[in-house]
């Protein structure tokens, strides 16, 4: 091959080679598996780890949780509320935790879900038990203190049979659930000899108010304030209208609504005595909830309306941000009805979560920054105390690519490869044809030129006493071979002398002229 | 000259040495010619054909029915004594294990778990709940795609958090629950898993392949031989001597031929 060709093959490897190191200097993944699956089984060193996580906690948590309700409802019966506070605290945090393990699991659609969403509404449930006992137990002391006057006796009655028709209900709510929480432990087999006797001291509590109502309010007569709900049932968004009237005088102050015991509105009386107010269903269970009314110290009737699942849909939309950052849009929505201030959870790469919330339109934004790579990402609504079921979008896939590689190993690799040119360049130069060094010129005209006489010699004499006369001449040692002095000066004269005097080749009169032309120094070009 | 014709021969000695490894191996599940992941070349244990009298006989992911001459093998086989393990996870033993007389059946579906390390939901951890000679000194396996068995007493069970994923999305499903993926009927053993023996889940489950070490593998219907004609007429060479003997003459004569005419 001819050096030219192999050198141009070498430098074109040098630059492939450089180049595909400069791509990769920086993330230095040049080999990926393959065939890492078949139908029947993966290659486990090839699957991606992840850390386990809690997801061996999940059976504990719900055996504790279970536990709980047993320990709350007797501290509860007993009235002990010190205690009942202390375990209500630690059953609100279990049930957060075991909230988030859920979520975390992606367990929701599963009877775990349906385990968590249960015990949401127990937790609720003891949680308003707690408060109605200690209410209860504050009204039986407060009815014997007032016991003589009429008017405020009468005003304890009243919120004492609101309160009691409450536990009842919030009672037989708790005692649905049995059913299913028992089914989905039984599945784990949990014990749920706990949960069974919270149930029964859950009653115990509300049949005391039944007792209590029965001993000292028996001969009590309708209270003043009437209620009415209309619709008694809906779904999120629906609104009911709470209206009633006060018999006789109604009092100066509005008449205050609670729904689950919380205040929600407080309507004012006409001068009929009418009173009107509309609740509109938001972010409250699905199910059985209580509505009461009261207007100084009347307490009116307990009643109830029904809050009505419904089916959510929930959309995703990505767009890159810059390189490594996506945003994600979407709406959450019920039939045509927006949902607002609802949590909603971004699943990325089916383990991180990362967390939105929905504005007063339903509309949730979220930037998300990536690693490199491709990730999936999925919006998830879980409820989370909406009368709403749970719903998820769409996957989205979103690329990230790779960091550019860092600008120092394409520096060094360019450097490599002048470097690599400079040298082959410089080796080609080197060979045969390389220009004599170039000692200073001997001062030819300072030396005088020889007598020359060659007369009658053989020609290849005649050439041999030329050669001493110009080696002379040019101030050359005698122990100078013809080699040597063609790289001084006059190449073609000692090259020529060389084949004359060891290749045996003679030389003609017209050369030996030439020669002689060049001893005398006459013809300078010809060197 | 000389130096070339050399260079021709050492290229052409390893070119024929990557060809001769290529064309012996293969890519099929659980051959014991396959050297990659997912074969059973690593395995190390003996093969047989004729059924012995005693020991532990292994059948790994069968793929061809059983005659009920060869269920009669196998059932005189357990009653001599024998423990037969039968590993498979399509179901293509439950017909023999129905001629064998026993309860146990193969489910085949996708067994995926919430308590696992792996981002595959079906490879995952399985406690040892009964006693086997295969998994004395075990706690837990990792199983590799495992189905589960019904019947029999189990011997590998999943944990609760274990669901059968239907549509294959890998997202839990309606109902949690254990499943078992061995069991065992006297010294009947039926395993939901034949991944354990090929060459990735070795070093996940060193004790196990530990304890196997007399187990015999029936390679009439064990699916560890290959269809590749090439390895299969190479392996009948190996253990047919004639074959051998025939091939060797094949490869001798011709060089013989050559030396014996270049002297004369």
């Amino acid at each position: 091959m001819r050096p030219r060709a192999s050198h141009i093959i070498l430098v074109a490897a040098v630059v492939l080679v450089i180049a595909i190191l400069g791509i990769h200097a920086t993330a230095p993944i040049l080999y990926s598996a393959e065939n890492i699956s078949t139908d029947a089984h993966a290659d486990p060193s090839t699957i991606k780890k992840r850390s386990p996580g809690d997801a061996a906690a999940v059976i504990p948590l719900m055996d504790e949780l279970l536990g709980e309700t047993g320990t709350l409802a007797l501290t509860i019966k007993l009235k002990d509320y010190e205690n009942a506070e202390r375990d209500l605290a630690r059953y609100t945090d279990l049930s957060g935790r075991f909230d988030r393990l859920v979520i975390t699991l992606d367990a929701s659609d599963t009877d775990i879900g349906e385990f968590q969403q249960k015990n949401r509404a127990n937790l609720d449930s003891l949680a308003t038990l707690l408060d109605d006992s200690r209410r209860l137990d504050d009204l039986k002391r407060l009815e014997i203190e007032v016991r003589g006057d009429e008017g405020q006796h009468t005003a304890i009655i009243y919120e004492g049979e609101a309160l009691r028709q409450k536990m009842r209900q919030s009672f037989s709510s708790y005692q649905e659930r049995e059913t299913a929480v028992t089914r989905i432990a039984g599945n784990y087999n949990l014990d749920t000899t706990p949960y069974q006797e919270s149930i029964e001291d859950f009653a115990e509590v509300a049949d005391a108010a039944d007792d209590w109502r029965k001993k000292v309010g028996g001969n009590t007569p309708p209270s003043p304030l009437s209620i009415t709900l209309s619709p008694t049932g809906g779904s999120y968004g629906d609104t009911i209208r709470i209206s009633g009237r006060y018999t006789g005088t109604p009092p100066d102050t509005p008449a205050e609504v609670y729904v689950d015991s919380r205040l929600a509105r407080s309507p004012v009386f006409d001068e009929s005595g009418h009173y009107t107010c509309t609740y509109r269903i938001g972010r409250i269970s699905a199910g059985p909830h209580i509505v009461y009314a009261t207007a100084g110290p009347a307490y009116s009737d307990v009643r109830t309306f029904t809050v009505f699942p419904g089916n959510t849909t929930l959309t995703l939309a990505l767009a890159g941000v810059n390189r490594t950052t996506v945003a994600c849009t979407g709406t959450l929505t019920t039939g045509n009805r927006s949902v607002a201030n609802a949590p909603i959870a971004l699943r990325v790469d089916t383990t991180m979560l990362v967390t939105a919330e929905t504005d007063g339109n339903g509309t949730y934004e979220k930037e998300i920054t990536l690693p490199a790579g491709e990730h999936t990402i999925r919006a998830e609504f879980h409820g989370a105390g909406f009368p709403l079921n749970l719903s998820e979008s769409e996957t989205g896939t979103f690329h990230v690519p790779d960091d550019l590689p860092s600008p120092l190993p394409l520096i060094a690799g360019i450097a490599a490869l002048l470097g690599t040119g400079w040298y082959l360049r410089r080796r080609q130069e080197t060979p045969d044809e390389a220009p004599p060094e170039t000692p200073p010129k001997p001062p030819e005209e300072e030396i005088e030129s020889p007598a020359i006489d060659i007369t009658g010699l053989p020609p290849r004499d005649a050439a041999t006493v030329l050669f001493h006369l110009l080696r002379a001449r040019l101030g050359l040692s005698e122990t100078k071979t013809p080699r040597d002095c063609a790289k001084v000066a006059h190449a073609r004269f000692f090259e020529r002398y060389e084949r004359i005097r060891y290749a045996g080749e003679v030389p003609t009169e017209e050369e030996l002229r030439w020669m002689e032309d060049i001893v005398r120094g006459e013809d300078a070009h010809a060197a | 000259m000389q130096r070339e014709a050399w260079v021709i021969l050492i290229i052409l000695l390893l070119a024929g040495a990557v060809t001769y490894a290529h064309i012996t191996t293969t890519t099929e599940d659980y051959s014991r010619h396959n050297i990659g992941w997912n074969g059973t070349s690593n395995l190390g244990l003996k093969e047989v054909e004729e059924l012995p009298t005693e020991g532990i006989l292994l059948i790994i992911a069968p793929d061809k029915p059983f005659t009920s001459e060869e269920a009669g093998y196998l059932r005189a086989f357990l009653e001599s004594g024998g423990t037969l393990i039968i590993a498979d996870k399509d179901g293509t033993a439950n017909p023999l294990l129905e001629a064998l007389g026993s309860a146990m059946r193969i489910q085949p579906g996708n067994l995926s778990s919430l308590e696992r390390d792996h981002v595959d939901p079906r490879i995952f951890r399985v406690h040892v709940t009964g006693n086997a000679t295969i998994f004395a000194g075990i706690e837990t396996l990792l199983v590799n795609h495992p189905a589960a068995v019904r019947g029999g007493e189990a011997l590998l069970e999943t944990s609760p958090l274990t669901w059968d994923d239907a549509d294959g999305d890998g997202r839990p499903g309606d109902t949690f629950g254990k499943r078992v993926v061995c069991a065992r009927e006297g010294n009947l053993i039926v395993l939901g898993d034949p991944g354990l023996f090929i060459n990735a889940m070795h070093n996940e489950n060193p004790e196990f392949i530990g304890n196997l070490q007399s187990v015999l593998i029936e390679r009439t219907h064990s699916r560890t031989g290959t269809k590749n004609p090439i390895i299969n007429t190479l392996t009948w060479i190996q253990e047919t001597p004639l074959a051998g003997a025939a091939l060797a003459a094949l490869a001798i004569l011709p060089v013989a031929y050559h030396f014996g005419r270049k002297r004369e």
